[in-house]
């Protein structure tokens, strides 16, 4: 069956605290998932308290603050910290999310930071994302085209280019996918919606050849039906992309082609 | 204690570290070409900060009017200060329109004109006929063409079978002991294994160093990593003492908002609601270089016009563009503005200030993407067996001031350059010379040695200090005393260097080794930019000097050539600016006043 | 444990060809079954208080039984398309899975050849 709760050695205990320093006056609580692969031990929730007054003003900029002033062992990925590179995503206050662009005062008491769920972790904040990304390279996400290329570009019309758009912005941070029940439980088989949203990209970009190809490789109960328009997706999108909508066109391509 | 580490052994054609848009077109080209070829990154493809790159990128297509490479070329050479190589800026802008078009068949979504071809907008110094017209050159998938880009050349790299060790964090190039590179040593995070990779060629792709400012436009991943290798190679690093300032990062918060926003007509004003650009450059205005207009905005806030309770920044415009454009061409830094200063563009102005963007200086290289160094009598001696790409190269092409959207140009055609040479002088299969056994193991000391530091700083209080220093004496204007403070300061955080304390000893994810590797790199950068600062006295492009305001082309037109000894001393030599282009087809431009 | 590239597991045995067609007909199922419904369920409330012989008689009625049957037809072929998706979602232990489905199928046919039957021998009033 599907696993509904979490196994024995994955029971997330208390951690340690950290108090804020003296004198704060806007203390905010975060409360975050450590788990070390080299202890043997069981996650742990440690809380840690941060003066909002000597702190910028994301989610993210509090893990760093929290890694370099009080625990340099706090574990997350993070690079461009204004959302365009899709590391920082975790799950924050109950919703998947980019770290840096969510702000702390839209979390109402303490802030719960999780890595996102049901991936491996890796440890603390840093889930392993192989096979997210190995469903990427599956649906082969380049441009097919037999006809020989022109001298100079190939010419798109610009209402051809706007179908792109809300699609080829995607920074592949896999909040979505990691928000839907339906890749939680069949994961390994569906595709989930970044990937879906990706092929669904392609598929309409006009300059693409293999629309044929792709859409016989997505017909399948399982990489393109397991979607039941739950509309997780859409909902935690820090991007504001709508991967529900992409794959619902895919499935109308599906039945437009019979 | 190295022999407590593992090592898993690798052999490649090539090694490329680094995946952001110049490492991924030199992976892709290589694989391409049949090369055995293994790309390290530390962060996923993805992720690599070419990803932030908005504008987009130069190239003489002529889709929106007339245009020709020998304006754009002109513009860059001006762009840099005359401190470019007249060569190597010939090479990239003739095979700009071929890269651009290279990247549209590859399925680059840019954004069109009405017939259908790439859209094109106007950038900070890019003109037509040698500076007396406005040009339209740069090439845009909306305002995240880096985005596109870097996604495009990723899924390309996936199409030819490129095989990716990513979180592979990269130590140490591996020298033999007639100072050539035969690969590189490397950290997985993933499983905390220790990997030795032969080459026989090795290329860095590893970025700027954007972190050694507090702040700055760049990643938190970007810290030259490649640079810091270079260096403890006993190699030189070129023109350092350049650091561009993007006129436009968030205040506060550092995020970049293109130069794009202003080639759509936005435009800054002062806190006397004076567009204040018409004064220092009458007819480019807000399109002036970048180096012109950070300087402006300083000058503006220095002199009491700057905007705010503290009056320290400068407003940007776009509020009387029709929103419909901004929906269209701007929407990234739409969002960007509202989430970061709290500003809906369509109605108000988004407070901006001059933030450290882009190294013009890096590992310096020949347009093949060869790595250089001084040996003997020779300023121009390639390295065997090393190459650099992007921006942790110095070609140069940007000299001491690059122009907004040369810079992905840069990449794409400086990694397809390196891949195409090393498909011309490597065999595919060829054999490696054998190692030493011990080759490499001097950086798995390194690390351990950093792994198990229990001094009395953190590796966050050193990057503070660190950063500090180097936003206060390395700034837009600079002043022989100002970096002689800075040289002794950056001098005292080196030394702090042996005090750092990691508390993290594991070898999985430990991020906190990582950043302490990484300050490792920045501080040793860090420290040649102040020294090359404090030595070049002259004015040139991004290097500012108050008590030499001017340019002095008799004394200062070479690059500098800085290496950093074992005993953390810097030692300063210099290398001839080519001012002859490439070929015929084109006449060398002259020094001439600056103005635009 | 699995040794197997990324690739190789997502990759699996490839693609089914197969699924739009469940797909379209739960939808169309659940379209007819939108009037298929409300004319079972105002039958029903027609014979609510109705005896046994007027019910007879009601249901040998041609229009009545048709959509009766067609009714049950409609909702079983959903129910079964239904029921399999969610096994097929929760249930992941193979063998539990297959006798799942099987029992899922045979249910929903034997139950709508009940029902069918039944509806026949009404209207045929035996």
């Amino acid at each position: 069956m599907a696993e509904f709760s979490l196994p024995a050695n994955s029971r997330v205990g208390k951690g340690k605290f950290h108090p804020a320093p003296a004198g704060a006056k806007r203390v905010k609580r975060f409360n975050i998932y450590r788990w070390n692969p080299d202890d043997g031990q069981n996650p742990r929730l440690d809380t840690f308290e941060v003066d909002l007054d000597d702190c910028s003003p994301m989610v993210l900029d509090a893990l760093i603050k929290i890694k370099n002033e009080v625990d340099a062992s706090v574990t997350f990925r993070r690079s461009c910290r204004e959302g365009v590179c899709g590391s920082c995503a975790m799950n924050v206050d109950g919703t998947n999310t980019l770290a840096c662009i969510k702000a702390i005062d839209d979390v109402g008491g303490d802030v719960n930071v999780y890595p996102l769920p049901h991936l491996p972790v890796v440890k603390d904040l840093v889930p392993d994302l192989s096979t997210f990304y190995a469903q990427y390279a599956a649906i082969e996400p380049w441009l097919q085209s037999e006809s020989a290329a022109p001298a100079k570009e190939r010419l798109q019309s610009r209402e051809e280019r706007a179908k792109l758009d809300g699609l080829y912005e995607c920074v592949m941070c896999a909040c979505c996918s990691t928000a839907c029940p339906s890749y939680w439980w069949n994961g390994d088989r569906y595709l989930g919606p970044a990937i879906l949203l990706q092929a669904y990209r392609w598929l309409v970009d006009s300059r693409d050849e293999a629309t044929g190809e792709r859409l016989d490789a997505l017909e399948d109960p399982f990489r393109l039906y397991r979607c039941h328009t739950i509309m997780n997706c859409a909902k935690t999108c820090p991007k504001h992309l709508n991967p529900a909508k992409a794959i619902a066109e895919i499935k109308k391509m599906m039945v437009e082609r019979r | 204690m190295p022999n407590s580490y593992p090592i898993i052994e690798h052999a490649y054609d090539v090694v490329v570290v680094g995946a952001g848009g110049a490492g991924l077109r030199a992976t892709m080209g290589l694989a391409e070409a049949g090369l055995s070829t293994a790309c390290l990154t530390k962060v996923f493809p993805t992720r690599s900060h070419t990803v932030a790159a908005q504008g987009g990128i130069s190239a003489a297509l002529g889709n929106m009017g007339e245009d020709d490479w020998r304006w754009h070329m002109y513009d860059t050479v001006k762009g840099s200060d005359w401190l470019g190589d007249q060569d190597a800026i010939e090479y990239m802008v003739r095979e700009g329109p071929r890269a651009v078009i290279e990247l549209e068949h590859y399925g680059v979504p840019f954004s069109r004109t009405a017939d259908g071809k790439i859209f094109q907008r106007a950038f900070g110094g890019m003109t037509t006929n040698f500076g007396k017209g406005i040009a339209q050159r740069t090439c845009a998938a909306a305002d995240r063409t880096g985005h596109a880009m870097l996604h495009t050349l990723y899924q390309q790299s996936l199409k030819y079978r490129a095989q990716f060790f990513i979180e592979y964090f990269a130590l140490d190039l591996i020298m033999d002991d007639d100072g050539a590179c035969r690969g590189v040593m490397a950290w997985n995070l993933d499983d905390g294994t220790m990997h030795r990779f032969r080459a026989n060629m090795t290329i860095l792709a590893t970025g700027g160093y954007g972190r050694a400012y507090f702040s700055c436009t760049s990643a938190h991943t970007c810290t030259g990593d490649g640079n810091g290798m270079v260096l403890r190679a006993g190699l030189p690093l070129q023109d350092m003492e350049f650091v561009q300032f993007h006129p436009t990062g968030i205040y506060g918060a550092g995020c970049l908002i293109t130069e794009g926003s202003r080639g759509e007509g936005g435009f800054l004003v002062n806190s006397q609601g004076e567009r204040f650009m018409e004064r220092y450059a009458p007819s480019a205005k807000d399109l002036a270089s970048r180096d012109v207009v950070s300087r402006a905005m300083t000058i503006e806030i220095r002199e009491g016009r700057g905007v705010g309770p503290q009056k320290d920044h400068i407003f940007l415009h776009l509020d009387h563009l029709d929103p419909a454009l901004l929906a269209e061409r701007l929407p990234g830094i739409s969002e960007t503005a509202q989430i970061f200063a709290g500003v809906d563009v369509t109605k108000q102005p988004i407070p901006v200030l001059p933030t450290v963007h882009y190294n013009m200086g890096g590992i310096p290289t020949n347009f093949h993407g060869e790595a250089l160094t001084i040996k003997g009598s020779s300023p121009e001696a390639a390295v065997p067996g090393l190459m650099a790409v992007g921006e942790a190269a110095c070609v140069s092409v940007h000299g001491a001031n690059r122009l907004g959207s040369n810079s992905l140009l840069d990449l794409v055609v400086f990694g397809r350059a390196a891949a195409l040479r090393c498909a011309a002088v490597l065999k595919p299969g060829a054999s490696h010379k054998s190692l030493p056994k011990s080759a490499g193991e001097e950086a798995i000391a390194r690390l351990d040695k950093l792994r198990h530091a229990s001094g009395e700083r953190s590796t966050a209080r050193i990057r503070l200090d660190m950063q500090r220093v180097m936003q206060n004496h390395a700034a837009v204007f600079r002043t022989q005393e100002t970096l002689d403070e800075g040289v002794r300061k950056i001098g005292e955080v080196r030394d702090m260097m042996p005090h750092v304390k990691v508390a993290d000893r594991s070898l999985i994810w430990n991020s906190d080794l990582v950043e302490t590797l990484e300050l490792d790199n920045l501080v040793r950068q860090a420290v040649v930019t102040m020294h090359a600062a404090a030595n070049r006295k002259e004015s040139r492009g991004a290097h500012a000097r108050e008590d030499f305001p001017d340019r002095d082309d008799v004394h200062w037109m070479k690059h500098t050539a800085i290496f950093l000894g074992a005993d953390g001393k810097p030692r300063i030599d210099y290398r001839p600016v080519h001012a002859n282009p490439l070929t015929n087809d084109v006449q060398a431009i002259p020094p001439q006043p600056r103005v635009y | 444990m699995s040794l197997r590239t990324p690739l190789g597991r997502v990759r699996g045995l490839g693609s089914a060809k197969d699924g739009v067609g469940h797909w379209w007909l739960q939808r169309v199922t659940a379209v007819a079954l939108v009037p298929l419904a409300v004319i079972l369920v105002g039958m029903m409330l027609h014979l609510a208080r109705a005896d046994h012989a007027t019910v007879l008689a009601y249901m040998g009625h041609t229009y009545v039984a048709t959509f009766t049957a067609l009714g049950l037809i409609a909702a079983f072929w959903h129910l079964k398309l239904g029921i399999q998706v969610v096994v097929e979602d929760y249930v992941h232990t193979e063998r539990l899975k297959v006798a799942a489905l099987l029992a899922n199928t045979f249910g929903c046919i034997v139950f709508a050849g009940l029902g069918v039957v039944a509806v026949l021998t009404l209207a045929a009033g035996v």
